[in-house]
């Protein structure tokens, strides 16, 4: 055997074992059954789910979202001395940014200038100049967002799934996949409540009296002054239930709260965004708020109505939920809640102690605990509360009490969030792909298998043992990528077996050419090779940048293609230019053969 | 095996009637086009949502009980909106554009009023009853469009710009102009399917993008290999000697291209097989294009150029 021989089989070899070895887990993994794998110890899991190809959300099921941070919110949150100029340009900006494609800092400062807005006037606290104020509240939104990360992290670590993935995505997005989920309701509302926590004291019976006849005297003016144009969209909607009867007509009075029907809330979000109601509101320093829950009730008609209570209360927060220490479900043991859920509440010394400074302050007074700016209950603080626990009781279920509990001991996010993107795949759907997606890539391999031993005979053999190759050094490079298998990546492994056999029929072609010219079989498969190997480079290069590209524009299925297809390309050339070429030349310099069976 | 070997066909004497069909076929795809195309929720924004019955039901049924949805306390009517089969009558898919004013959970809204509405039909456990549930906003949609229509040309230029590297610009012309040819021919054909565009059939065009010019560099490099021999006098039977030389090559490697994605096709599932639609139409037109498109427009280059 002469050494360059020898040396490619000792790389081919290497590359090879390489090639098992990075695949070993992913195949012991997948043959393991339940039984075998629950018993394997956490860092055994941890071995095997790091070194196994993960399968895509596509596949296993699973739900990818998009979160997307409310800047304009974070915005609206961050400045001071707000007055209708500001309300103004804060609306203009969310339209603006939505329909942009640029940066949001580039558009609210676009913005800023065009409406000749003086920021320093709302932002003092964040520097003098326009561009101290826009380089600090960029700041802010990223500290925003990493803080949204960290929380979305403890939540989803809490709510115990399997391989979480948490990424950023751009300056103001989170993506967020978890595999496996089945109850995508459940995962979703845990992920996007604020959980913003706040404790309010309730106003008393006449400052709230008061409030309701002050709005209702701006309901009364303001539509006499209405054109007709509101009026007849009124009257194209139910006019007995819109606002122009006023706001006392809404509301009922249920044990000594007052109450509205569910189908008058948006009527009550219109009345409560007009400008002069929220001008009395911000003069007395206080908010309307409504239950989180609702009650049925049956209405004169005798039909069964929803109604949700309605609180009247101090605008400042007492306490939020940065106090809790920390938050239990736990199943309650005594009184008339008895095993029922309720979360148990810590907080830190320091809010302990303004609990108890609250508490003790507002004897006889009812304390709303305020969860995302709706009202979860109103309780009347009988006496001082030292230590810092509270419970927070009436809850629907075991689950409601753990998702409360763990956003609450997760912390709140600073900002809200929305959804931009969701993507849920069931797990039937996911492995009816797997199945019919490793079955077609079966099919296929055999009838290219088939086709290239019927074309080229031995050489076809040849050619089909370096298809299979192709595919196993693939799956190894995936498995050591730590890449994720997805249903276009299981199209780019087929997309690769194509090419792979392409390159093979190349330099075949080329071989049999030079045959057919005159050439002894060691000749032609010397040039023949060399004439092929450039072809084939050039071909797969181009077809390797559009890979590129693919990756570098793409998002979550297309990226695990480009991956595949990109990878595919490396590896086939290896096994169609090094491996292939090996066999023959290792056939040849030992047999002189004087007829290739191609 | 003797395949396709040694052939003699004179290819370029077809070259007026390959312009003329592609023409025509360019230029119906762009009619088709601009009639509109059928893109999906990832690119317009909207919701998709997919369920799976335990029965057979029809899309009548599912449309009358998505006659009034209950939403943000008022009824809204979303029976317009698109409802397929999805594979089977069992399983169905409802594509709605997004609404002004949509609540968050809008998808899981729709998919808990068709669990109640036909619960007859449902299966008991409603993990089960979702097969799958997309919403893109319209910002995010506007965005990956963005994106897709710049990785399209942006693949295309530094393909332009390797040809041009590797071999020369007016080789580059050719493939080029070929590429274009074949992603807006499939195109044509694509929205005649009503098959709707999503990401993965971008990556299927893209892939095309790839497949094609694999085909047409292998051409391109032969001909520049017998152009030494040859030079630029006769080009157009230099250019009619290299296809035939690549001849077998061509067809053996498009039809096992074309096995594979046949029974990808057939076996691939409901979920690939725009995809695999999109790779069919795009493999035929490529190999033709790379004989008709890429070649013939050198040949017409040159020969223009030479005179």
């Amino acid at each position: 055997m002469d050494s360059s021989i020898r040396n490619r089989l000792l790389t081919i070899l290497f590359v090879f074992g390489l090639g098992i070895y990075a695949l070993l887990p992913s195949l012991r993994y997948s043959l393991m059954d339940e039984e075998k794998k629950s018993n394997l110890s956490d860092e055994q899991i941890d071995y095997f789910e790091s070194r196994s190809i993960k399968q895509g959300l596509d596949l296993k099921g699973g739900i990818y979202i998009v979160l997307e941070v409310d800047l304009p919110q974070l915005i609206d949150n961050l400045a001071k001395n707000k007055d209708n100029n500001f309300n103004e340009f804060l609306i203009d900006l969310k339209n603006e940014y939505n329909n942009s494609s640029s940066d949001f800092f580039s558009v609210f400062e676009n913005l800023a200038d065009e409406k000749e807005l003086k920021l320093p006037r709302y932002f003092i606290n964040y520097g003098k100049t326009k561009d101290q104020i826009i380089t600090q509240l960029s700041l802010q939104s990223e500290d925003s967002i990493k803080r949204v990360i960290e929380i979305i992290q403890n939540r989803v670590d809490q709510f115990g799934v399997a391989e979480p993935t948490i990424q950023k995505q751009g300056n103001n997005r989170v993506i967020v996949e978890l595999a496996g989920i089945e109850d995508s309701e459940r995962a979703r509302d845990l992920l996007q409540s604020t959980a913003l926590l706040e404790l309010m004291i309730v106003k008393n019976v006449e400052s709230t009296n008061a409030i309701i006849r002050q709005i209702d005297s701006i309901m009364t003016a303001s539509n006499g002054n209405d054109n007709s144009q509101n009026d007849e969209i009124n009257e194209l909607f139910d006019s007995s239930s819109s606002s122009e009867l006023g706001f006392s007509s809404l509301l009922i009075s249920v044990g000594g709260n007052l109450a509205i029907a569910s189908k008058d809330l948006t009527a009550l979000k219109d009345i409560l965004s007009k400008e002069d109601v929220k001008q009395i509101l911000e003069a007395t320093n206080s908010t309307i708020l409504t239950s989180d829950s609702s009650i049925k009730l049956v209405n004169e008609i005798g039909e069964e109505e929803e109604f949700y209570t309605l609180f009247h209360l101090f605008n400042n927060a007492e306490l939020t939920g940065g106090v809790i220490e920390d938050a239990q479900m736990r199943l309650s043991q005594a009184g008339v809640t008895a095993g029922q859920a309720v979360v148990e509440v810590e907080m830190n010394s320091e809010g302990s102690r303004e609990w108890a400074r609250i508490t003790g302050a507002n004897i006889n007074n009812r304390i709303a605990i305020v969860l995302d700016k709706k009202v979860h209950m109103a309780p009347v603080i009988r006496s001082q509360i030292f230590g810092g626990g509270t419970v927070i009781e009436g809850l629907d279920s075991i689950e409601e009490a753990e998702d409360i509990a763990i956003v609450l001991r997760a912390g709140a996010l600073p900002v809200p969030v929305t959804i931009a993107e969701e993507r849920t795949v069931g797990a039937s759907l996911g492995a009816d792909s797997i199945s019919k997606g490793t079955l077609s890539m079966a099919i296929g391999l055999l009838l290219v298998v088939c086709f290239i031993v019927f074309f080229y005979k031995m050489s076809g053999l040849i050619a089909s043992f370096s298809v299979m190759w192709t595919l196993i050094l693939l799956l190894g490079v995936l498995a050591l990528l730590e890449a994720t298998l997805t249903l276009p990546g299981i199209a780019g492994l087929i997309l690769t077996v194509g090419m792979s056999v392409d390159a093979n029929v190349i330099i075949f072609e080329r071989i049999k050419e030079e045959l057919r010219n005159g050439k002894s079989v060691r000749s032609a498969i010397d040039s023949g090779y060399e004439r092929a190997i450039r072809t084939i480079v050039d071909a797969n290069l181009t077809t390797g940048i559009a890979a590129a590209v693919l990756y570098q524009y793409g998002s979550g299925p297309i990226k695990g293609f480009a991956t595949v297809l990109f990878w595919g390309i490396i590896v086939s050339m290896f096994t169609a230019i090094i491996v292939t070429r090996f066999v023959f030349d290792f056939v040849t310099t030992r047999k002189n053969i004087e007829r290739l069976s191609i | 095996m003797k395949f396709m070997e040694n052939t003699k066909i004179n290819f370029m004497k077809f070259k007026s009637f390959g312009f003329g069909l592609s023409s025509v076929l360019a230029f119906g795809s762009i009619i088709l086009l601009l009639m509109g195309v059928n893109l999906g929720i990832d690119f317009k924004g909207g919701t998709a949502i997919g369920v799976s019955f335990s029965e057979d039901v029809s899309i009548q049924e599912v449309r009358s009980s998505l006659k009034s949805v209950s939403l943000n306390d008022s009824l809204v009517d979303l029976s317009g909106e698109e409802i397929k089969y999805f594979g089977s009558q069992s399983d169905v898919m409802i594509k709605i554009k997004s609404l002004d004013n949509e609540p968050e959970n809008f998808g899981q809204i729709v998919i808990n009023h068709l669990y109640d509405s036909m619960s007859a039909k449902a299966p008991e456990n409603k993990n089960d009853f979702i097969l799958s549930l997309g919403s893109v906003s319209p910002k995010v949609g506007s965005e990956l469009s963005g994106k897709a229509f710049w990785s399209v040309v942006s693949a295309l230029v530094l393909i332009l710009f390797y040809i041009s590297v590797r071999f020369e610009f007016r080789f580059a012309l050719g493939a080029i102009l070929a590429l274009v040819h074949d992603v807006v021919i499939t195109l044509g054909i694509f929205s005649l399917t009503g098959f709707e565009i999503t990401l993965s059939t971008v990556a299927a065009f893209l892939t095309i993008v790839g497949y094609s010019l694999n085909d047409t560099i292998v051409i391109l490099d032969r001909i520049r290999e017998n152009m030494k021999s040859s030079g630029t006098v006769m080009f157009e039977s230099t250019i009619n000697k290299s296809i035939n030389q690549s001849l077998s090559r061509t067809l053996i490697t498009s039809l096992t291209t074309l096995f594979v994605i046949i029974v990808l096709l057939v076996y691939g599932g409901e979920v690939i097989r725009p995809f695999s639609f999109t790779m069919l139409v795009g493999v035929i037109v490529g190999t033709y294009s790379s004989i008709y498109i890429a070649s013939a427009l050198l040949a017409t280059i040159y020969q223009s150029s030479n005179k």
